[in-house]
């Protein structure tokens, strides 16, 4: 059926998810152009292996496509682009980490840390992290995170999702994801400050 | 942010599990064309007269759909440059082709810019040379053309014959390319099967020879024996005789 989008919106997802309404197949690729680095980036995070990544990557968008597939019109137009795709992410990086062999140690943000909550004073600690000119150290810190507070983290300081898109992607409440972020942040910025010590 | 970089062929390999291939249009010798791939290669090469029709026949004889591409990777870009005339590598897709069809096609990618050969040369050369029309046939099926140049391929009397976009736009393209079909019908109506020169006997149709014809120190010959007789060997490029 036609579907009718609006004549003047500033958001591409917006209009992206209109053009996939109307038809899929043709405007798929813009799908996966605007998402695939972003999708590979966090998926990568994640997992902390590239190779891996880019397949995981790949079955994001091909999980999304046969979604898509199956939904109609009304549905397609509806969606929230970003969220949906971080959830799909999400849930198959999720599946990916459960195949592979456990982690030996994790990192994340205990409340009973002195130089954590050190941390809590002075500039803001999202400035310590977005401004971070030292992006490998970024990487291995994010790499420690638990499983528990990884995707908030990288979702929002490192994919720019907002809270609303994240509780979304990770169907949880927001003030759960906000929490979960800012446990990353802290043990994020505590590996940070080690690291240069 | 800092995001990674994606591998060139990533969108392609999405497109593959998606069951999708894509298209662009690119300038040829011949105009504008369509040029269909996925992931592994080139499937489809036809006039860019009406996309429509073109996703139709594709749909038909492909089997999945095929949807304008958003932007170039390197499949599509080799395959505009060998287009424009540019020597480049191709990545080509026969998964769709017979066995026999890929082997004949893939020989009649070793026919150069310049040169023409017999279909029954091809057959020889396949092994089977009682198998002309089925190596016509195969050519005529090429989903490649201009990629894959089987507009090379003449008949046994040095005229074009068929093409899938007609034999006028064949004789075009080889005259384009220096194929000279006065010289190759001088040394027809003469009779001539072999042209000699420099201690080698070619094929008429091997490069410029068919131009050199009547020139001192190059002869026609009618038979191997002949050539023997002038005491010349079969130039390695287009092996005039079985091995």
């Amino acid at each position: 059926m036609a579907v009718a989008c609006p004549a003047a919106v500033p958001d591409p997802d917006v209009l992206l998810a209109c053009a996939l309404a109307r038809d899929l197949d043709r405007s798929f690729e813009r799908l996966v152009i605007a998402y695939r680095s972003r999708i590979v980036t966090f998926v990568a995070r994640m997992l902390h292996d590239d190779a891996r990544a880019e397949d995981v990557a790949q079955d994001v968008f091909v999980r999304a496509y046969r979604a898509l597939q199956t939904y109609t019109c009304e549905r397609r137009e509806a969606l929230r682009l970003r969220a949906w795709l971080y959830q799909i992410a999400r849930n198959l990086t999720y599946n990916a980490i459960r195949d592979a062999a456990p982690a030996a140690e994790t990192l994340d943000y205990d409340d009973g840390n002195p130089r954590a909550a050190l941390l809590d004073e002075g500039q803001g600690p999202e400035s310590v992290v977005l401004h971070a000119e030292q992006w490998a150290s970024v990487d291995d810190a994010v790499k420690r995170l638990s499983a528990a507070v990884r995707p908030a983290f990288v979702m929002r300081y490192l994919d720019d999702l907002s809270y609303d898109e994240i509780a979304e992607s990770l169907d949880q409440p927001v003030g759960t994801v906000k929490a979960s972020a800012h446990r990353g942040l802290l043990a994020v910025r505590a590996y940070l400050e080690n690291a240069d010590a | 942010m800092r995001e990674r970089d994606v591998p060139s062929d990533f969108t392609a390999r999405v497109f593959a599990r998606c069951g999708l291939d894509r298209y662009c249009v690119a300038p040829s010798a011949i105009g504008d064309v369509f040029v269909a791939w996925r992931a592994d290669g080139v499937t489809a090469v036809r006039p860019a007269a009406d996309a429509d029709a073109f996703e139709i026949w594709y749909g038909e004889r492909f089997g999945c759909r095929a949807v304008r591409a958003v932007e170039d990777d390197p499949i599509s870009e080799a395959a505009r440059a060998k287009l424009r005339g540019e020597d480049v590598d191709v990545p080509i897709d026969l998964s769709m082709c017979s066995p026999f069809e890929r082997r004949v096609l893939e020989k009649a990618a070793e026919i150069g810019r310049g040169h023409a050969r017999p279909y029954g040369w091809v057959a020889r050369e396949l092994g089977a040379p009682g198998a002309m029309r089925a190596v016509g046939n195969a050519l005529g099926h090429n989903p490649v053309p201009l990629l894959i140049p089987c507009h090379r391929v003449i008949r046994g009397d040095y005229t074009p014959g068929g093409y899938v976009f007609g034999g006028e736009v064949k004789r075009d393209l080889l005259e384009d390319e220096g194929v000279d079909f006065a010289a190759l019908e001088r040394v027809a109506r003469e009779g001539y099967r072999f042209v000699g020169e420099d201690g080698y006997f070619c094929l008429p149709t091997c490069g410029v020879i068919a131009r050199n014809f009547g020139k001192p120190g190059v002869i026609g010959l009618h038979s191997v024996q002949e050539a023997h007789e002038h005491g010349l060997v079969p130039c390695e490029t287009c092996r005039p005789v079985a091995a």
